[in-house]
């Protein structure tokens, strides 16, 4: 009796708990559906956006990428045969192969004069310490292998401060109008200075700015060699 | 009875069962329908990944052809160390030889120096990018930090050499003949400690990284570090054009 008593009692709470469950299932089904194809679908955007945006940025990278794996592989070439010379000389030959890497050092680093193909570019402009930082990096990534900025040979490190109107390289104070002076190969030169005196030009600080092409570019001038103090190999 | 429970279960199991599907397929939907609102469509996509392909294989290129380097000046530093130990003449010239590869950055550097972080910012409502940390802020710190007297100096692992220059997109800086590295930019210095911290810390430097810094929380921090190693220079070092006089 009390069962029958309890039994229309009990009914509506089963239902109850039926449809919370029911709406439970419902809900977290539809939540893992959810979060599953965000997830994917995110996974998928980061793969994109971390590979590059436009069609313009990545024709530009591969170019880069290509220019650099081009000279990845001019220089794992030459270290091939210098490799391979040790191998069948040894010793015999290790003092010229020595001789050769030392001088080809030594006008990396600035500290012999050089001459080669290059441009000579003349702007005459009251450029500051940044302006000449930003020419030395814009040429650098043109092909420049050396530079000198008004007879001061200038290397990636080299110093330069504002002092005043003058800008100092490695401490020896300059002021325009400035000649730079640099050499590498004058087709990929070319295309960065014909850059950078357009943008120089529009200037207004700017009172002329050229650039020519030489066949033969002399520069004397060299870096002093700064010992070690605080780093070792 | 026992039927009529079983039966009911099963109704109960292919009710719930019904009701997960069709939350499944309306979550699935709505997903979609949302996200592809938000996604670039995808055949605009689609259009890039020849190019994404070629940029991936490059780069894989890139950094075997720059393993096959590292390998080859390794060999050869050990070739040449063989012949030094028959003669003294090969000993002196391989010792001058390692002193201009230690300041090339060819070899590896390890000494005290301080580390510099430059991070992106947060992306500013109205779409400018000056959030994001760019080639011109790491050339300005390393600028700086051999003005503060850094004997050698890596920007993510990627060791600066006297022919080193900087390029690259907002977000990303591409050096020498390396890949482009993404932010943030880890940029270690070994030198003078004292005078690299003063000359970070001053205010009038690095204006338009101060700038960004505080009106897009462009990242910029620095702190000493008693010993760091710099990795040598994997490229490539050749200048055929500049011959000595």
């Amino acid at each position: 009796m009390s069962d029958l008593v309890k039994q229309p009692r009990a009914e509506p709470t089963r239902q109850t708990h039926r449809g919370v469950t029911l709406i439970i299932v419902g809900t977290l089904s539809a939540a893992v559906a959810f979060l599953g194809v965000v997830q994917v679908r995110s996974q998928a955007e980061v793969v994109r956006s971390l590979e590059g945006q436009d069609n313009t940025s990545l024709a530009f990278l591969i170019d880069d990428l290509h220019r650099a794996n081009d000279a990845l592989g001019a220089q794992a070439g030459e270290l091939t045969a210098r490799r391979d010379q040790l191998r069948l000389n040894g010793a015999a030959d290790a003092d010229p192969i020595l001789q050769d890497e030392g001088q080809r050092l030594r006008v990396v680093e600035g500290l012999v004069p050089v001459h080669g193909p290059g441009l000579v570019m003349t702007i005459d402009a009251p450029l500051t310490r940044l302006d000449l930082e930003d020419a030395v990096n814009n040429l650098r990534a043109s092909g420049a292998e050396q530079m000198a900025i008004n007879d001061h040979r200038v290397i990636t490190g080299t110093v330069f401060r504002q002092d005043g109107s003058a800008v100092a390289i490695d401490g020896d104070a300059a002021r325009g109008p400035w000649t730079i002076l640099v050499i590498g190969n004058q087709d990929r030169l070319a295309i960065g200075a014909d850059l950078m005196v357009q943008s120089l030009r529009s200037d207004r600080r700017v009172r002329q700015a050229a650039y020519r092409t030489e066949p033969d570019v002399v520069i004397r001038a060299t870096v002093s060699e700064r010992p070690f103090v605080y780093g070792t190999s | 009875m026992i039927a009529s429970l079983r039966t009911l279960d099963r109704r109960r199991v292919a009710g719930y069962s019904l009701i997960a599907l069709a939350a499944l397929l309306v979550g699935f939907g709505s997903a979609a329908q949302l996200r592809s609102k938000l996604v670039t469509p995808y055949n605009r996509v689609e259009r890039n990944q020849a190019l994404v392909r070629s940029v991936q294989d490059l780069e894989r290129t890139n950094a075997v052809e720059r393993g096959r380097i590292a390998a080859l000046r390794g060999e050869i530093a050990g070739l040449e160390g063989d012949a030094a130990r028959r003669s003294d003449r090969t000993r002196e010239l391989a010792q001058e030889i390692a002193n201009l590869r230690a300041h090339a950055g060819i070899t590896p550097l390890k000494g005290p120096g301080v580390t510099v972080e430059i991070g992106n910012g947060r992306p500013s409502p109205d779409g400018q990018i000056g959030y994001l940390a760019t080639y011109q802020d790491v050339q300005d710190v390393v600028n700086l930090l051999f003005t503060g007297g850094a004997e050698g100096i890596a920007v993510n692992g990627r060791r600066i050499t006297p022919l080193s220059a900087y390029r690259g997109r907002a977000g990303t800086v591409e050096i020498d003949d390396g890949p482009p590295l993404g932010a943030p930019f880890r940029i270690a210095a070994v030198g003078n400690q004292g005078q690299m911290e003063q000359l970070l810390g001053d205010g009038g430097n690095l204006g338009d990284l101060r700038h960004r810094q505080r009106e897009f929380g462009v990242r910029f921090s620095f702190g000493r570090s008693p010993e760091l190693r710099l990795p040598p220079y994997d490229g490539s070092l050749q200048a055929d054009n500049a011959q000595p006089l």
